[in-house]
């Protein structure tokens, strides 16, 4: 098992300055009418114990953060930054973008220039002048920081403006994924075949009504629809998965975790998720700047933030058991039966921090895993190369699973794989430091050291509870009822082969 | 492993009827100005798969509930009450409660008088009668669907028509005013106390059991976050900037310890004839009352969502409690135990001081839970059982600890009895608080709704009209801590270091760990 202590190697840094175009450290300590709270304040702060120190901690965090957007980059690649928009059936203006870039470069340049004089005056106070001249100094020393107070001011509006705008550009996308829509889709590989029944076939609902495994009734009281009790021999399927899948991930060399179910709202803005609006599939906590994770990938992105590693340390490969929690607002219709698609499940979710030219190789190394799995519980599965308008934002490239379900007559996602590249990374702050400084700088003052670059960020599930459970029982329903447990959870389930009415 | 079905054999009733003192049942067709939706409506619909659908659902639940509260019991034991509440320290109003309670007596009286005038002139319109008579009636009872006759009439009979039923809709209104009040006054008062309890603060508690004996150390002991750090075991200062202070990541082995105590201990309660249960960790805020939690207010401890009536739970007690909600189980079926694994939610306001070092006090956390709906007459019995399955659980973890008898003003307004379980850590330095069994008997009952059916009718009643059933009645509950994983981790690490740093599993945790013997640096 590997276990290395990561924090102790870390070097952590503000996220303001990360971002890109940078602000000027003096910038920070004008007086601006709006409060303006770098948020490294909130990082570099120690973990707080008394409920004051926690209060204003999230006050700052509430503060915008800025994503390190290759403004220059984009620019450049105007043209494939444009297509790629139109492929993922975004809707973000990359003329508004770079409007506002061109914009903000301009007035930079301008704040400097300002900057620049009024710090001639200043020098020029130093020395021994007549009473009349230093007058007029202060007079002219007292325009120009006005000025310079009103423009740093636009400067800082207009960054928003274009971050707003900015963060909406979705990842670049991998050549080889298929433009268009859903039915674009590319099936990769298709395995197992799907299991013959010499007798009608149940879904998961009835088997498991039979099996008194769930009570969805009941938990529409309690708590609302698409809630459910696991009941009897489902715990101990649950646990079984699980238990499974943290032990067969962890001989692969990730490091197991268990996370935050509430985070700051920031943190899932940065893994390009949306927590606010109409639409949005994450829960939010009343009078508070938290939510509730609708996966893992949120709370094991952010173990990183603000960070710089150490370039011997990656590939860091984590494996994470959490609950996840969703609104499933706008989801409707007949793919939402029983435990496929519920509020609140149980979820095993691995993530790999690496470095950007191993990421496609780490993409293939999830998706095998997966395969791997799903294999060896016997699973007919089809694994799919996602056409781009499927894609979320953040992703350049994804591998869905899905697998035969017959009891709903019909295939069913039960994973993803995504290689989110340098997306989130550049949104949390995550770089790493090359071991080789490619050539040595002799303007560069901080000796040999290689400049920090953005690592790469890659999610996808090991295990989604409901899903498999659904899997497991309508493929190994018996006639009589009963369900037929896969080898490799039995050893996790007391040794036990079969889920059947009467223990 | 014991496997009933219950959904299939629980009879699924109203709630408001269950509510004492009940409504007419025709209560709720009158024009009220104030919308009144029965929660009825919202338990009776089937769960629904339509976004519009779960909307209404959510209204419907956001409706006042009543606690089936005995207020004649109340009142002829008045003095017993009064000593209670002062020995609970609580600041419920009892004389509020009662001058409210007559109040509402008198008023639900006044108000079956005149709807029975209201009836009486009803009854009569139904016989054959001359067409004059037959005007004259429908003036009084001011019958709707012959509006276009009163025209015809008398004004002054039509007025005192109207007034019969103006007056009728006011009283209602009234009447469902005050038990609103009422209801907010009493439901406020704790719950009896066992005659045992000790009376008094934190101090009266009273030991009843010391078990064990402390771990001696050769060696300077650290605690648990030096052992955890160490060992690379949780990172509180990432979760700090990603979540919060008290949250916190559990990494490499400690992630294994969570896994192996959450299977052990479902695996030894489920042994004792325990049905296992996951719940749903959101929950309507009105099942988090009916529990006997605050869910609103300055000083809560629950998270509640956003534009929702959910909220996060703080104990599967709570899931677990609504499991038979509004229902009436078959006395055959008791008692039903299940042991439950969720996670917590606690926003842990006002909690400071130094019982909040590392894993201690945190605001989301694994816990198994205990849980039993029994006969009235077992939960003495059910209550010493839950406290005999933690003192073995914790024994057999080698564990030093004792057992509290709970004072009086410690006890949650449910528990009419609590046993705590201290256990000693050793890099902490005390005794900390590891679980809790409270006995609640029919409060959390008398408000979620959950009654069974005695098989035996006490006395056969020729004039009961169902035949030989006997009357429903509330069923006890107790909740019990089986296992809270982060107290426990505090445990296993502080009183189970070795010199080196290491940590040695305790025997029973072994085989839910893949056979290793202790946690290490390398291993």
């Amino acid at each position: 098992m590997k276990m290395s202590c990561l924090k102790g190697t870390t070097i952590s840094f503000s996220c303001l300055k990360l971002a890109f175009p940078s602000y000027p450290s003096s910038f920070q300590n004008l007086p601006f009418r709006r409060t303006i709270k770098p948020l490294s304040a909130a990082l570099q702060t120690s973990p707080a114990t008394s409920p004051s120190t926690t209060k204003a901690e999230d006050q700052v965090a509430r503060s915008h953060w800025k994503a390190a957007i290759d403004f220059k980059w984009i620019k450049d690649n105007k043209e494939a930054v444009a297509a790629n928009i139109r492929n993922r059936n975004s809707d973000a203006d990359l003329e508004l973008v770079l409007q506002l870039y061109d914009r903000f470069f301009n007035l930079q340049k301008e704040v400097e220039r300002v900057r620049g004089e009024r710090n001639a005056v200043a020098n020029k106070m130093k020395g021994k002048m007549e009473q009349s001249q230093r007058q007029r100094l202060i007079e002219e020393g007292k325009n120009l920081k006005e000025g310079l107070i009103a423009l740093e001011e636009d400067l800082l509006k207009l960054n928003d403006k274009l971050q707003l705008e900015a963060q909406r550009i979705p990842n670049m996308t991998h050549p080889n994924v298929p433009i268009g829509g859903e039915d674009s889709s590319m099936t990769r590989k298709l395995v197992g075949s799907a299991p013959e029944f010499s007798f009608p076939v149940k879904d998961h609902l009835e088997l498991g009504k039979e099996l008194c495994l769930f009570d969805f009734d009941t938990a529409a009281e309690v708590s609302g629809s698409k809630f459910y009790y696991l009941k009897n021999d489902a715990v101990l399927l649950e646990m079984a998965l699980v238990n499974w899948t943290l032990s067969e991930v962890m001989k692969r060399g990730f490091t197991p975790l268990t996370t935050p179910e509430l985070v700051r709202s920031s943190v899932v803005e940065k893994c390009g998720f949306q927590p606010r609006g109409n639409n949005t599939q994450v829960y939010s906590i009343e009078d508070s700047d938290q939510c509730l994770i609708g996966t893992a990938e949120i709370p094991v992105g952010g173990l990183h933030m603000d960070s710089i590693l150490a370039e011997t340390l990656l590939p860091l490969k984590y494996v994470a058991f959490s609950h996840c929690f969703r609104t499933e607002a706008g989801a409707a219709g007949s793919a939402t039966r029983g435990l496929y698609r519920v509020h609140q499940f149980s979820k095993v979710e691995m993530f790999i921090f690496c470095r950007p030219e191993e990421s496609e190789h780490y993409h293939e190394e999830l998706i095998k895993i997966e395969e791997d799995m799903f294999s060896s519980l016997g699973l007919h599965f089809k694994t799919l190369d996602m056409a781009s308008e499927d894609l979320g934002a953040p992703a350049y490239r994804k591998f869905d699973v899905e697998a035969w379900m017959p009891g709903l007559e019909r295939f069913g996602e039960i994973s993803s794989a995504s290689n989110c590249t340098d997306y989130q990374s550049r949104r949390l702050g995550i770089r790493y430091r090359p071991s080789e400084a490619p050539v040595a700088s002799p303007k560069s003052s901080k000796g040999n050291l290689a400049p920090p670059l953005f690592v790469h960020t890659l999610n996808a599930t090991a295990c989604a509870v409901p899903r498999m459970i659904i899997c497991l029982l309508e493929n190994y329903q018996q006639e009589d009822g009963s369900i037929l447990i896969p080898e490799p959870l039995r050893p996790f389930m007391g040794g036990r082969s079969v889920i059947s009415r009467k223990l």
